[in-house]
């Protein structure tokens, strides 16, 4: 736990102590230790298998820790149920793929689920808010449209606006800027650091946790970087603390010259 | 518009429904039905004009098979849709697991079992195709893993066709063997109303009226699974616990319905397309107006397969052939499944 981290947490919505988790018989993430607090904005950066997406995963409850333990809301993720859970963090995904037509009205109502009760379908208070959240992500214009026929950059906004609609304090997102050009990585970077001031149901600032590969946008948008290498938190702390060419080098295994260009 | 396009459908069942019981070789005027079936059910006084004969036609014939219709139609819709949704797949329908492959098989086998008067009143037949239908579910479920939480839905699509093709085989085995029964076999293979009395009506509906309904009520969880496990997971599911029990529910849906009327095809493929086209592809509308618009048109094909003398499974073929291609058709010209 870095010393950042205790004077922005005044308690902790997203922590991990001394996490270990094993998938198939491989160890995939050991050692980890983390406390992320409301409103903070916390960006995961790593090489490619260094365990990032499995961190997300176990940070969510969508994988059990092996020992050790996730805290959610200051609960043991484990004493959650699977519901509870899901009005706590919403994780989005880089990829929705669907295999029927789709609209975009449609998939984000979808993100009402945990909110729902019983066999009938969205209400029209669930419309309202998967609206507001297609609106908050400047996506109405979208909202009678296949989610297939999407291009990249569109979709990812669908994305977020599903992840919005389940309004919760922690909004995870797993490489929202994959795939993206220039342009459409800025806008979701923005989109982003907007987001993380709007207050969310809990009465705080929503938290942020993001996957990312791209340097530059983490340094320019994220106050917290979180380096994960080889299946364990390599650096925590500011970006100016943690990608210093020497980490990069290390973490990437490339040559330290061009490291110092990144 | 989810619920008015519901609410018209099902208006039109009813509809439906009446002039059906109607239509026939004896002609029944719909009044005339709701006065047999009024007078009948619950006593009302029915008018000295009706006859004995068509009283006997309604409540013996008509009613039992038309219910049957309503019932297996149902069935078969609701199912199709729920295996689309949690197999994630347009092309999976109520069958997907083989429950086709295994029905047939256990009708044929019965066929061959020297079964007579009682056993074969009861439906001799019909428990041996329920008890193929299930078994063959069984052994897909098993070797799939379905529920473990490691299953991958290409591997059970897969599964399954691989155990369809070996029962097919294996019938195909007893169709040789059967020879007086060859026609009986390959009649339940066509699909047909024909014969359906109140007790076996009752030994189906009974369990597909109760699975049917469950399945509905599942429709929360079926949505959260069209972002895949992963996404539903996400959004609050078990998703094991979910995938078990639809899947349970769909099987005794459709294992009840084949049962009763022997392999129908094409209603429980297409109708959750057409829902989907009407309501969009939430489950939760998807599923009730699938089991209204499956019981619609099993009824209309059944009611054309009467009339001309023809099983109905032909017709359900005959008609849903050509609507795939129309969609698939339409897929390249905007609407894609």
């Amino acid at each position: 736990m870095s010393a950042t981290t205790n004077e922005t947490a005044p308690y902790e919505l997203l922590g991990a102590h001394d996490l270990r988790v094993d998938l198939g018989g491989t160890t995939i993430l050991q050692d980890v230790s983390l406390s992320i607090g409301p409103g903070e904005r916390v960006a995961i950066v790593g090489p490619n298998g260094a365990g990032k997406t499995t961190l997300m995963r176990a940070l969510s409850g969508a994988v059990p820790a092996t020992s050790g333990e996730v805290i959610l809301c200051t609960e043991p993720i484990q004493n959650l149920s699977r519901e509870t859970i899901a009005r706590s963090i919403a994780v989005v995904s880089s990829d929705i793929t669907l295999p029927f037509a789709t609209r975009v009205e449609e998939l984000v109502a979808l993100g009402r689920i945990p909110h729902g009760r019983g066999p009938a379908g969205p209400s029209d208070h669930d419309r309202a808010r998967a609206n507001a959240a297609i609106e908050r992500v400047g996506a109405t214009h979208l909202n009678h449209r296949d989610v297939r026929t999407l291009s990249a950059g569109e979709r990812q906004l669908a994305a977020i606006a599903l992840g919005l609609a389940q309004e919760t304090p922690i909004l995870a997102l797993d490489e929202p800027t994959a795939h993206l050009d220039l342009r459409h990585r800025m806008e979701i970077a923005d989109l982003l650091t907007s987001l993380a001031g709007d207050e969310t149901i809990m009465k705080t600032k929503r938290t942020i946790v993001a996957i990312f590969h791209e340097l530059d946008i983490v340094r320019d948008g994220f106050s917290r970087v979180i380096l994960v290498a080889n299946g364990t938190i390599a650096a925590d702390g500011t970006p100016k603390e943690v990608l210093t060419a020497e980490r990069i080098s290390a973490a990437w295994g490339i040559p330290l010259e061009r490291a110092e260009r990144l | 518009m989810v619920r008015r396009t519901t609410f018209l459908t099902l208006a039109a069942l009813a509809l439906v429904a009446v002039g059906a019981v109607g239509f026939g070789v004896a002609n029944i005027a719909p009044l005339d039905v709701l006065a047999i079936i009024g007078g009948s059910l619950f006593g009302l006084p029915v008018g000295s004009e009706i006859s004995a004969g068509a009283t006997s036609i309604v409540m013996e014939i008509r009613l039992p098979r038309i219910l049957a219709a309503i019932a297996v139609g149902a069935a078969l819709a609701t199912s199709g849709a729920a295996f689309q949704s949690l197999l994630r797949n347009a092309l999976a329908d109520p069958y997907v697991l083989g429950t086709s492959s295994g029905a047939a098989l256990g009708a044929a086998i019965a066929f061959l079992l020297p079964l007579t008067g009682i056993a074969w009143e009861l439906g001799g037949v019909q428990l041996s195709a329920f008890v193929g239908a299930l078994a063959s579910v069984a052994l897909v479920w098993r070797i799939a893993g379905i529920g473990s939480g490691e299953e991958r839905i290409a591997s059970v699509l897969l599964v399954g066709y691989a155990v369809a093709s070996l029962l097919a085989a294996a019938l195909s085995l007893v169709m040789l063997a059967s020879g007086a029964n060859l026609r009986a076999i390959f009649g339940f293979l066509l699909g047909g109303l024909d014969g359906v009395t109140w007790p076996r009506l009752a030994a189906a509906a009974l369990p597909i009226a109760i699975a049917t309904l469950l399945l509905v009520r599942r429709g929360r969880a079926l949505a959260a699974f069209l972002l895949g496990d992963e996404g539903a997971t996400h959004l609050g599911i078990d998703v094991r616990r979910e995938r078990r029990i639809a899947v349970a529910l769909a099987t005794l849906a459709t294992a009840s319905a084949v049962a009763l009327t022997g392999l129908v095809g094409f209603v429980g493929l297409v109708v959750p397309h057409l829902a989907r086209l009407a309501v969009g592809s939430d489950p939760r509308a998807v599923l009730p107006l699938s089991a209204i618009g499956g019981a619609l048109l099993l009824l209309l094909a059944d009611t054309v397969a009467r009339t001309i003398g023809v099983p109905v499974g032909v017709i359900t073929a005959l008609i849903g052939a050509p609507f795939l291609l129309w969609l698939l058709h339409r897929a390249r010209a905007g609407y894609a499944l």
